[in-house]
Parts: structure tokens; C-alpha cells; sequence
């Protein structure tokens, strides 16, 4: 691969990422209609309202028939390129979900989103230090635990492994178990909030909070409430999200801080020097929208041209988590096991409670905007 | 480690993916404002919600401008209000959002329309503004 041209690279993107749009047009076009109307069990659109089965979760899930059984669990080499673009999209879309807010809004639930996602990552970090030392487990896989279960997923625990000498196996470990861990959550926390009557505010805040990926974090909240607007759970959700994701420098600064304190010869790096190079900058081009949008440059609220842009949005996440899906490999997630995986396991079900127990009792229905 | 992110990312390091995802987001808002703005001959526009059609206030060949009212619709509101989910019948007046000139009206009072179904006006808008 590193050694094909620009024009090779590209080439080879076309057949994996032509496959994830048309799974997607797939889906979108003829699959959820077909749900909605679908009768089951005398109900119509059953599929829809009682399992939030959507084209959301449907990427994923076709995304993970794809790689665990159409492709016998592993990407073949004819896609790998064009489902490497997978964060590309994903990214592109957290981006382009800028464009829900202003700056205005943004201040409204942004005191209370930094307190509570700081409180819960830090919280989590220290709880799995803590258990891991309880468990006799390996410092490095609670290092990279601790990241990943922490602040976000996959991103954090890679770039806190170097700073934590974890092995490849630690990385996995801790991935595949947040992943499996995830998976779960995405699939009945709408059920969850719509049998606790929580708003689109408090569900957005619960998941944001409470879930550990990106692409998860989005696909549960759009699960919940299907649509890309101002005040729906996407929007609250993804202020969470965001938060949690500007953490990720300063979570791997504090992980490897610990490390070092009993492992002399480790590589030390300045706060500086880790932010410098771990700092999400994509998170640059969310402010950046949500300055279009507050200068209204996007189109007013209700809007025709704000209408296409958000539905172009629902497209580009939509082919992100095609992707997603497919990187779920249940193999992995299976051979997570032992200590490693207790530890994720209950930090992460402890996260998950105690956060709906916090948004319950201190997030009003009422959405701030 | 390498491997790991390879495995992730088309990219060279995650930066580089980072610094993609502001270009192609950007990009895909340059085309999608560019379109609205000055390729697309006219705009449908269509309910925003579910309801029932209560006034149409343009006709046909009628100029608009920016704020004008189109049409109103009779919907069911859902607020949270001390914790406590609020329904009521509300008539929301829905309003151009650019100047132009209508060619199409499509429906009359007492109509039941569905969110995103039915055009209800065609708006040919001002070239360079977005509708």
C-alpha cells in the first residue's frame, strides 16, 4: 500500500467503499420503508417503534454480517482500503453535526456537559487504576483500560499504549471489551429511555455520558429519536460527545503519569508535548460549523438548504457506520477474557448506571434548547 | 501499534485523517450551499410536521419575500413542562425563508399533510440566496 501512487491509493478505495454506499442506499432506500410498514404481530411498523430497528443500527448490523459471516472475519483485501475510510466518515459527519448549534446553545448545556463528562472520565480512570491494582491485573492493559473505558473508545487506548508500553494484545484486549460492551448498550439503552419516559435531553446526556464510542454514541441517540434537528437526542448526545473527546489528550496524559510513577525507565512526555500531538483537531472543524451556523451562513432554521445539508449528513454517518459495523469482529470480542475483561466490564456497567442514576435525578425533562 | 492504526485508518496518522474529515465536511457544505444557492431551478417545499393544512397565504405567480408568510398548519405541540410531557393543538404559520416567486400551490384548507410528503409550494427563489 505505501508504496502504490496517489492515483493507486485511491483505486483502491472504490470497491470497499462501494460497497458500504450501497449498502446504505440499500437500507435507506428500500429497507426501513419496508419496515415501516411491515406488519408484525398485527402491528404495523412494529420493527420500527418497539425495536428502534432504523437504518442506523442496520448499517451496523449488516456491517457486522458482513465482516463475522459474508466474509468469514476478516475484511478480504479487495475491500480493506474503502472500509479504512471508515473514521474519515464518521469524523466528517461529527463535523458536519455542528451545523444542529450555536453558540448560544452550546453555552447553555455546555457547564453542565464539561462537569459531568470530566467527573466521569476522570472518575472511571482512577475507579479501573484501582481495580486493577485490587485485581493483581497487568499496569499496562489497566492503562490502556482505563483510556479506553475512560474517555473514547478505541482513540484514547491507542494513543496511551506508547506512553504505557502495552502490547498489541493489551490494546485489542481492552478495544474488543468496550466494543462488546458497546454493542450491548446501543442496543437496549433506547429501550431503557423509552421505558424510563426520558426526554431527548436527558437520553442524549445519559448516552453521552455513559457509552464509550463515537459512532455508538451517535447510532444510539439516533435510535432513540431518528432526527437530525436542533433539541433531539443526536444534538444533546453529540455536546456530550465532543467533550468527552477533547478530554482524550489530557486522560492519556494522566494514565501515563500514573504509569510512570513506578516504571523509572519509561519515556517521559510533557502535557505539552501530548497535546500537541494527540489533540483531536477535528474538533476544530465542529467549531468552525457551529460558527457558520451561529453567523447563519448555513441557511435559517427550517430551511430547505438546511434540510439537504442534514439529510447529506444522515448519509455520510450513515456509510461511517457501514463501517463501523464491519470492524466489529465477535471472534475478538470472544477471546476477551480473563481480568482484563472484568475489570472493563464492571467500570463500564458502573459508568452506565450510575450516569442514568445522575441524568435522572439531575437533568430536567425540559431540553435546554 | 503501526499496525493498529493502519488498520483504522486509509491515512498516515490519525492527523492527517482529522485534517481530511474539516476538508471533505467543508467541501460537501460548499456543494450543498452552491446548489441550493444557484443550480437548483426551483424548491419544493413540503411540511415540516405532521398536521392539517389550515391557510395557504400565496398563490400562484404571487412574489414573496424573506419572512413572508406561506402557509399554517394545525399541529400537535409536545413540550416538556415540569417534568410532565405537554400535548396540545397549536396552528404554527410557516414563512419564506428567501424571496422569490411562487409557481406552484398544491392543497386546500383541512388537508391532512405528512412531515417531509406532500409539496405544498414551489418557490422559484432569488439566484444567490438560500431557500
Amino acid at each position: 500500500m505505501e508504496n502504490k501512487s496517489l492515483f493507486g491509493k485511491t483505486l483502491a478505495i472504490i470497491p470497499g467503499l462501494a460497497v458500504m454506499v450501497g449498502t446504505l442506499y440499500v437500507l435507506r432506500v428500500y429497507v426501513e420503508p419496508w419496515m415501516k410498514d411491515a406488519v408484525v404481530f398485527g402491528s404495523k411498523g412494529w420493527l420500527v417503534q418497539v425495536l428502534s430497528l432504523n437504518y442506523i443500527l442496520l448499517s451496523i448490523i449488516t456491517g457486522m454480517i458482513y465482516r463475522n459471516i459474508l466474509f468469514g472475519g476478516k475484511i478480504p483485501g479487495w475491500a480493506e482500503e474503502g472500509f479504512r475510510t471508515t473514521r474519515l466518515f464518521i469524523k466528517s459527519g461529527v463535523i458536519m453535526l455542528g451545523s444542529l448549534y450555536t453558540f448560544d446553545k452550546l453555552l447553555k448545556v455546555g457547564g453542565i456537559a464539561i462537569t459531568l463528562i470530566v467527573s466521569f472520565v476522570f472518575g472511571t480512570a482512577i475507579f479501573i487504576m484501582w481495580l486493577g491494582k485490587k485485581l493483581n491485573a497487568d499496569r499496562s492493559v489497566t492503562a490502556t483500560m482505563a483510556a479506553a473505558a475512560g474517555v473514547c473508545g478505541v482513540s484514547a487506548c491507542v494513543a496511551t499504549a506508547p506512553g504505557v508500553r502495552a502490547k498489541p494484545v493489551d490494546v485489542a484486549l481492552s478495544v474488543a471489551t468496550i466494543l462488546g460492551f458497546g454493542i450491548m448498550t446501543m442496543f437496549i439503552s433506547p429501550f431503557i429511555g423509552k421505558a424510563l419516559s426520558l426526554s431527548d435531553y436527558q437520553f442524549g446526556a445519559w448516552v453521552g455520558t455513559g457509552i464509550l464510542n463515537s459512532g455508538q454514541v451517535l447510532a444510539t441517540c439516533l435510535a432513540f429519536n431518528p432526527v437530525f434537528a436542533p433539541g433531539t437526542a443526536v444534538a444533546y448526545g453529540e455536546i456530550w460527545n465532543v467533550v468527552r473527546v477533547v478530554c482524550i489528550p489530557f486522560v492519556v496524559f494522566f494514565i501515563t503519569a500514573w504509569y510512570w510513577k513506578s516504571e523509572a525507565s519509561a519515556e517521559k512526555l510533557g502535557l505539552g508535548s501530548i497535546l500537541a500531538s494527540k489533540f483531536p483537531i477535528f474538533v476544530l472543524g465542529f467549531i468552525g460549523m457551529t460558527a457558520l451556523s451561529s453567523a447563519h451562513v448555513l441557511g435559517a432554521e427550517g430551511s430547505e438548504t438546511l434540510h439537504l445539508l442534514r439529510n447529506v449528513m444522515a448519509w455520510v454517518f450513515g456509510i461511517g457506520l457501514v463501517g463501523l459495523g464491519a470492524y466489529i469482529d465477535i471472534r475478538e470480542i470472544k477471546a476477551a477474557g480473563g481480568v482484563p475483561l472484568r475489570i472493563g466490564l464492571i467500570a463500564g456497567v458502573v459508568k452506565y448506571i450510575l450516569a442514568l442514576i445522575i441524568i435522572l435525578t439531575l437533568i430536567p425533562k425540559e431540553g435546554a434548547f | 501499534m503501526a499496525e493498529k492504526n493502519k488498520s483504522l485508518t486509509v491515512f498516515k496518522s490519525d492527523r492527517h485523517e482529522d485534517v481530511a474529515a474539516i476538508i471533505f465536511s467543508g467541501l460537501v457544505v460548499v456543494v450543498v450551499l452552491t446548489y441550493m444557492a444557484f443550480i437548483v431551478p426551483s424548491v419544493k417545499i413540503k411540511p415540516t410536521q405532521d398536521g392539517k393544512l389550515v391557510q395557504l397565504f400565496v398563490s400562484e405567480g404571487s412574489m414573496v419575500k424573506n419572512g413572508d408568510k406561506l402557509y399554517s398548519l394545525e399541529v400537535v405541540k409536545k413540550k416538556w413542562v415540569n417534568n410532565q410531557m405537554e400535548e396540545k393543538m397549536a396552528v404554527e404559520t410557516f414563512t419564506a425563508k428567501t424571496n422569490g416567486k411562487v409557481l406552484k400551490v398544491s392543497g386546500t384548507p383541512g388537508d391532512k399533510v405528512k412531515k417531509g410528503k406532500e409539496t405544498l409550494v414551489v418557490l422559484d427563489h432569488e439566484k444567490g440566496t438560500l431557500p
